[in-house]
């Protein structure tokens, strides 16, 4: 179709009048993209058809563009302001508070159930010094009663002037039932390797027989060392003898000797 | 008159100031338009104001490449006049306005728009013969098809065309001079 052709086809009235249906539409659309003059022919009659309907118009109250401006307004804000929910933010800020008490909580529980642990260990160290306490104390007791019964005789075996002058033991001997308590608080500690031995003697002739090794065994208390079943002596002597102690007695390391006699 | 594309672009984009131009610039013609089909100022006011609030809502669906502006404007404030006198309150207050057209405002009243060349869109609309009066109004003013217009005028469509060409050709020399 030529410019001309679609002028004076009524088409482009109908098309202001926006009553062409889609394909007439498209039609005159490219028209008017091609022809200068077809755009120039639209441009016309929308004005005439402007200017009709504008004789027609009552006046128009400045109101009118008052209301519009204040309904695009009221939408836009309603669109872009960023309205505060304070419910959901309540909700939330409830929810972690409430998470972080219950974590506070967990970790005072943990806290209190490391105390009770730190507690028992300690209750339980206590008990046994308690435990070894109360021992040691039956020991010293049962010493003390040894020492102040009459059955006991108390004997200081001396220093050997030529080994040990400094020395002593102290032996507390019951006659009847055999029992001796020997104190070696008086003797140097003996070296490593070499061990206490005591021995009883019979003067004449002079018979020693051993009477046990100052060991871990025959200890009572701190230094007391008690031994049974001894044969009547007349004196006893403790040497230093090495570890597991001698047939007989080392004379040379006699560190003690002392008369048991009544 | 050429169409304001760079208005149109910056309306587009959310210039209140442009778009207040482009109400400037057709409000007039809308509100004539919306008038003649509810017949009451106070109606005509409301459906204008919710058009340009639609046009405003619906601006980006505009293409400036793909039909005239006033045609896609026009639409709108057609439709929602149509739609107002569809409703039950304007139908409850409103008896039969089906008669009237735009020659019958222009010549039933002398206050109306002030403009210098609304005399004499008068003076000659009054010489407008009958069947222009009937072509414009169904086509202009109403929106009807031209399928629809040819079936209400018992015209062929070439015939309703031509005739709607040369009555508008008649106005628009009287109009533009």
């Amino acid at each position: 179709m030529t410019a001309e052709e679609i002028i004076t086809s009524g088409k482009i009235e109908l098309y202001v009048c926006g009553s062409l249906p889609t394909d007439e539409t498209q039609e005159v659309e490219e028209a008017i993209a091609l022809y200068p003059q077809v755009k120039t022919e639209v441009e016309r009659i929308e004005a005439t058809l402007i200017n009709l309907a504008e004789a027609i118009s009552p006046t128009l109250s400045a109101l009118v563009w008052t209301y519009i401006l204040e309904s695009i307004r009221k939408v836009r804000t309603l669109d872009s302001g960023s309205r505060t929910n304070w419910a959901a933010i309540t909700g939330w800020a409830a929810a972690i508070l409430f998470l972080a008490g219950i974590f506070w909580m967990l970790k005072e529980n943990n806290n209190l159930q490391d105390n009770v642990q730190v507690t028992t260990t300690e209750n339980v160290i206590l008990k046994e010094k308690v435990t070894t306490t109360e021992s040691d104390l039956a020991a010293a007791n049962e010493v003390l009663t040894i020492l102040r019964s009459k059955e006991y005789n108390t004997y200081t075996l001396p220093g050997n002037q030529a080994v040990a002058p400094e020395a002593f033991a102290k032996v507390y001997y019951n006659r009847t039932e055999k029992i001796a308590y020997i104190d070696s608080k008086g003797l140097p500690p003996a070296p490593n390797g070499k061990v206490y031995q005591v021995w009883s003697l019979i003067m004449d002739p002079l018979t020693p027989t051993s009477v046990g090794l100052l060991s871990d065994v025959a200890v009572i208390e701190g230094g007391i060392y008690k031994f049974e079943n001894i044969p009547d002596p007349e004196a006893f002597g403790i040497t230093l003898e090495p570890e597991g102690g001698s047939e007989t007695p080392t004379l040379n390391q006699l560190y003690t000797l002392g008369m048991v006699t009544p | 008159m050429e169409q304001p594309n760079s208005l149109i672009l910056e309306m587009q984009s959310g210039n209140e100031k442009a778009f207040f131009r482009i109400y400037t610039l057709y409000s007039e013609a809308l509100f004539g338009i919306i008038y003649s089909i509810v017949l009451d100022e106070g109606v005509a006011e409301e459906v204008l104001q919710d058009s340009f609030i639609k046009i405003w809502d619906n601006r980006i669906s505009y293409n400036i490449e793909k039909g005239r502006f006033f045609t896609w404007i026009l639409n709108i404030a057609r439709n929602s006049a149509i739609d107002k006198t569809r409703s039950k309150d304007f139908k409850n207050s409103k008896k039969n306005l089906s008669t009237s057209n735009f020659v019958d405002i222009l010549a039933g009243s002398d206050n109306l728009n002030q403009k210098t060349n609304a005399i004499g869109i008068k003076r000659f609309v009054d010489a407008l013969k009958p069947a222009c009066i009937k072509i414009i109004d169904l086509l202009y003013f109403k929106g009807f098809t031209q399928v629809d217009a040819s079936k209400e005028l018992k015209i062929p469509l070439g015939t309703l065309k031509t005739r709607n060409r040369n009555c508008i050709n008649d106005l628009r020399t009287m109009v533009l001079g």
